[in-house]
């Protein structure tokens, strides 16, 4: 779908479709091109961001399938066929989803630009069914990095979003749009 | 975690705080674009047929750049332009200081190396092309021949004679300069005394680490002469200003934007190469240029922190009464003048919040060949709490005194204040004797200490340790910036607005960061004006929609904006009213704004919508006769003198006395930072600084291997920030003593946290493993390093000889491996 800038070098392209945020998309893209690029810069999905392209800080945190990815480790092309949520899917029309209102309400964030990583793992770790503790969500969460907070609302915000939520915190009920097929690959510490 | 219930005491604020006004805990302003993925930061700034830049770094920590040809790399299919070493000195000037050393030179900094390279990582070309992927694969085609020279990372071996000198030219050491603070006479009292305690710590190097890396998009308009550069930065005014000496432009000519900033910390303060090369890309080529620093290259181009050796003494009377306290030390620079340098608040607060009337503080600035040293939340204050309080610590031990007593008798008396310390800051108020006391409570220091060493049924021993502070938030004034050559002042400015939609515009320099400026910013336009909360509008960081400022650092953008802030809502209130008067035919001083109207006090029906009078003052229609239109006001402050936070911090801890492990159980902060104009906000922000100071205390160490001047973890799977499954469990309590320097009685928030936990957990250690006479002395804390102290000191007076590492137990069969 996107068309190249016409001075761009020429690199082998590949043909690559993949659902993001509910859309169909059919585009070429580079082989070398990964998923947090792919969506910030043929998509203008900016609210994925990059801190470390190497999967140590998480705030490249997407879902695939279900399941929280760093997008910085996976190429474009493996998106084919399947399934991709980013942070812009949450809320709907004007309103905050309770997750992010729930960040919202507990000062779960300062600069922000971690915040969709943890959006989205959170997001990821409810497709797991069940209603984690507060040490199970300290280590899930451990493989997104914030520099600003000291994680303590971080924790109390995604807590209360699973006790608020009573579909969430009846284990084992999976809502969203997909069923994970095996754990997050995400989360736990370094 | 715990949030004990705070005591309300002198609350200069009085009564309930009005919705949306100085003290509410309202929603942040800056929350929902954040939380949506519709934040703009740098890198989400995209104009139209933009390029991208990369930067080839020398791979050596000191080495002569012989040639650079970069034929093969221009004749790559996308690249547009290549900037090598000469033609970038032809079209710049060297990069300029925003906060100088006094007594120091200016180096020749350039944005390129020219001929020597001084640290790994520093840029030495530059590639634009259509994208990064072809800007980077270009940079394999650069042909650079490089002779390397001798180098030197350590800070003290730097300063022998003999060492590598950086920078011949301009120095004939690597000390680029020396200053010398103090009053009194340490010396006599030293040798009066009936006890000096005495040690060299360590600091380590560390690096703030903000999550979003550096960015810069660079766009120049030939005709219109206006280069518009986006910027991750702290100081939109001062890249500026920087960015036209440079560049060789009018002030006019530059316009810096910066929208929201993933974290800052003080890395981002003023200009750097990237910054300088790609604004001279953008010109040469006419075209919008993009460089987003990657990790690997934040961790060696851009700023270190912290790192320092310091030789500290105290000297006691018998009963404890310090007499004297000395500094002299040795700070990090790395191998360029970065704008803001090493830290210069080490000698500022040397005595922390003890009354110490003879002492110095003398710092020796000194070049390595290491990535630059720049500002980082707290600014040379951890690094002296951490040195002070562990001697305040053998201090008690030697005298086999109270820890709490030693430091509530040394302390300065709350009626004793304002005071000067010896290097001449004048501690503005506050109760320090009460945090120490609040602290040695919560924490459970009187049941600790007459329960005596028993080892837990683990092993494991407890020990708790204390660390108190002070903290120097925003400066003195500009007078004394100006003795010191800092190139800004110590203001900070705002312009209001109004709109036609009743409500009203907020213009300010000041970058959005995390700091929540545009929430605290609304709270106190709120308060003042008495407009709602909601109906104000922060717009931030554009140079050209903002009155000229200072920034966000040094703990001061609210001390020094809420009087600017205040100034400007008076002056709008009062022609607001007097418009309203004259709509209402009644006398102002019976009026008041309140919401989204203005009205009579006695009779609320006497009322016009701000919504009506903000248009009859903008279109000029429906105001009385001479009356001016328009309705905009702007002010600027600057706070009569600096305000000191002050805090003390418990931590306790246990300590596996075989292998040196250890685990901090609960930590406790009191803390003062004046009126509060959100309690949120301020917890938020000691709590983040509070794993700052632990990362820095406990895992955060930039190493560099001596014989390859390599930085060896320069990366984030090697270099350990805290996690959220890392920290310990962390209980807040405040006292609230209103400072008379500031508008409000505020004090600065931003670094406290960052101040105390090296200490408190060091000393806590000490204590848990007193009988092993184990002392620490350098940063970060680490299980190796107690089991070092342990394997050096395994002398246990009493004779459980099975809590003592054994000879057996160590590598290589003995003490010394």
């Amino acid at each position: 779908m996107t068309g190249l800038p016409p001075d761009v070098r020429r690199e082998e392209l590949v043909e690559t479709t993949t659902t993001v945020n509910g859309e169909l998309v059919t585009v070429a893209v580079p082989a070398r091109l990964h998923v947090a690029d792919f969506l910030r810069q043929h998509l203008g999905l900016t609210g994925t961001h990059v801190g470390c392209e190497q999967g140590a800080c998480g705030m490249c945190t997407v879902m695939v399938d279900g399941e929280a990815v760093k997008s910085c480790l996976m190429f474009a092309v493996q998106l084919d066929g399947r399934n991709v949520q980013t942070v812009e899917s949450l809320a709907e029309d004007d309103r905050l989803s309770p997750l992010q209102q729930a960040f919202k309400d507990e000062h779960a964030l300062q600069c922000g630009f971690c915040s969709p990583g943890f959006l989205m793992t959170a997001t990821a770790l409810a497709n797991q069914g069940g209603c984690p503790s507060r040490e199970e969500i300290r280590e899930e969460i451990a493989g997104v990095l914030c520099r600003c907070t000291g994680y303590e609302n971080i924790v109390t915000a995604i807590e209360r979003w699973f006790a608020e939520s009573p579909q969430r915190a009846a284990d084992g009920d999976a809502p969203e749009l997909t069923t994970p097929t095996r754990p997050a690959t995400t989360g736990g510490r370094r | 975690m715990t949030t004990l219930e705070r005591p309300s005491e002198t609350d200069g604020t009085g009564s309930a705080p009005r919705p949306g006004g100085i003290g509410a805990s309202v929603p942040r302003k800056e929350d929902d674009r954040l939380l949506r993925g519709d934040g703009r930061f740098t890198d989400d700034v995209e104009p139209a047929r933009v390029l991208h830049m990369a930067v080839a770094r020398c791979p050596y920590p000191h080495a002569r750049i012989v040639r650079v040809d970069a034929t093969a790399a221009r004749a790559l299919e996308g690249v547009k332009h290549v900037l090598t070493g000469p033609e970038v000195r032809a079209a710049s000037e060297p990069l300029t200081v925003l906060r100088p050393v006094p007594g120091a030179p200016q180096l020749p900094y350039y944005a390129l190396a020219q001929d020597v390279a001084t640290h790994e990582g520093q840029p030495v070309a530059s590639v634009v092309a259509t994208s990064r992927h072809v800007a980077e694969d270009a940079l394999e085609l650069l042909d650079i021949e490089y002779e390397p020279l001798p180098h030197v990372v350590d800070v003290l071996a730097a300063l022998e004679p003999g060492a590598p000198v950086l920078h011949p030219s301009v120095l004939d050491s690597n000390l680029m300069a020396a200053n010398s603070d103090g009053s009194g006479d340490p010396e006599a009292r030293m040798r009066e005394a009936a006890l000096v305690v005495e040690d060299q710590f360590r600091i380590s190097r560390v690096t703030a680490l903000p999550m979003e890396t550096r960015a810069v998009v660079a766009e120049w308009r030939p005709g219109a002469r206006e280069l518009t550069v986006h910027s991750s930065t702290q100081v939109p005014h001062l890249i500026r200003k920087q960015l036209a000496e440079t560049l060789r432009l009018q002030e006019s000519d530059v316009r810096a934007v910066a929208s929201d900033v993933g974290g800052g910390f003080g890395l981002k303060l003023g200009v750097f190469p990237e910054d300088v090369l790609a604004c001279l890309h953008a010109i040469a080529l006419r075209r919008p240029v993009k460089w987003v620093e990657d990790r690997a290259e934040h961790f060696r181009a851009s700023t270190h922190a912290r790192e320092s050796v310091h030789d500290y003494r105290i000297a006691a009377d018998a009963e404890g009464r310090i007499l004297a306290m000395t500094d002299v030390y040795a700070t990090d620079i790395g191998g360029w003048n970065s704008p803001f340098g090493s830290a210069q608040l080490s000698s500022v607060v040397m005595n922390g919040p003890y009354r110490v009337e003879h002492g110095y503080a003398e710092r020796r600035v000194t070049l390595t060949n290491k990535t630059p040293v720049g500002a980082y939340r707290g600014y040379g204050q951890p690094e002296v709490n951490f040195a002070y309080e562990l001697l305040m610590d053998r201090l008690a031990r030697r005298l086999d005194l109270d820890p709490v007593e030693l430091r509530a008798m040394n302390m300065v008396k709350a009626s004793d204040l304002p005071w000067k310390n010896p290097t001449g800051a004048v501690y503005d108020s506050g109760d320090y004797e009460k945090c120490l006391r609040m602290a040695a409570e919560a924490i459970g220091w009187d049941a600790h200490r007459a329960a005596g060493r028993t080892p837990r049924a683990d092993g494991r021993l407890m020990g708790i340790g204390f660390s108190s502070f002070v903290e120097r938030t925003g400066y003195a004034s500009a007078r004394f910036l100006a003795k010191r050559g800092s190139q800004f002042g110590a203001h900070e400015s705002v312009t209001l607005r109004a709109n036609r939609s009743g409500g009203l515009d907020l213009y300010t320099g000041v970058s959005t960061m995390g700091q929540s400026s545009e929430t605290a910013f609304a709270q106190v336009i709120s308060e003042v004006f008495g407009i709602d909360y909601e109906a104000v509008r922060v717009h931030a960081g554009d140079t050209g929609a903002s009155p000229l400022n200072t920034g966000a650092f040094a703990s001061r953008t609210m001390i020094a904006a809420a009087g600017a802030l205040k100034s400007a809502a008076e002056q709008l209130a009062e022609k607001t009213l007097r418009l309203a008067a004259w709509r209402l035919e009644t006398d102002p001083a019976l009026l008041e704004i309140t919401g989204s109207v203005v009205r009579r006090r006695d009779d609320e029906t006497v009322q016009v919508s701000l919504a009506e009078l903000f248009t009859n003052a903008i279109t000029g229609q429906g105001i009385a006769p001479g009356e001016e239109p328009g309705l905009e006001s702007t002010a600027h402050f600057e706070p009569s003198d600096a305000a000191y936070s002050f805090g003390t911090a418990a931590a306790l801890v246990s300590v596996d006395p075989d292998t040196g492990e250890f685990t901090v159980e609960r930590f406790v902060l009191v803390h003062d930072a004046g009126t509060v104009v959100n309690q949120k906000i301020v917890d938020g922000q000691v709590r983040g600084a509070l794993a700052q100071g632990f990362g820095a205390a406990l895992t955060e160490e930039l190493r560099y291997d001596p014989d390859t001047g390599q930085l060896v973890n320069g990366s984030m799977v090697d270099y350990f920030v805290p996690t959220a499954a890392d920290l310990p469990p962390i209980e807040l309590l405040h006292t609230t003593v209103p400072s008379p320097v500031t508008t409000f009685g505020l004090r600065g928030v931003g670094e406290a946290g960052t101040i105390p936990p090296g200490a408190a957990v060091a000393n806590g250690i000490c204590d848990a493993l007193a009988d092993f006479g184990v002392e620490l002395n350098s940063l970060p804390i680490t299980a190796e390093s107690i089991w070092r102290a342990l394997c050096g000191r395994a002398t246990k007076e009493t004779p459980d000889d099975d809590l003592a590492p054994t000879p057996g137990d160590l590598p290589d069969g003995g003490v010394g491996y």
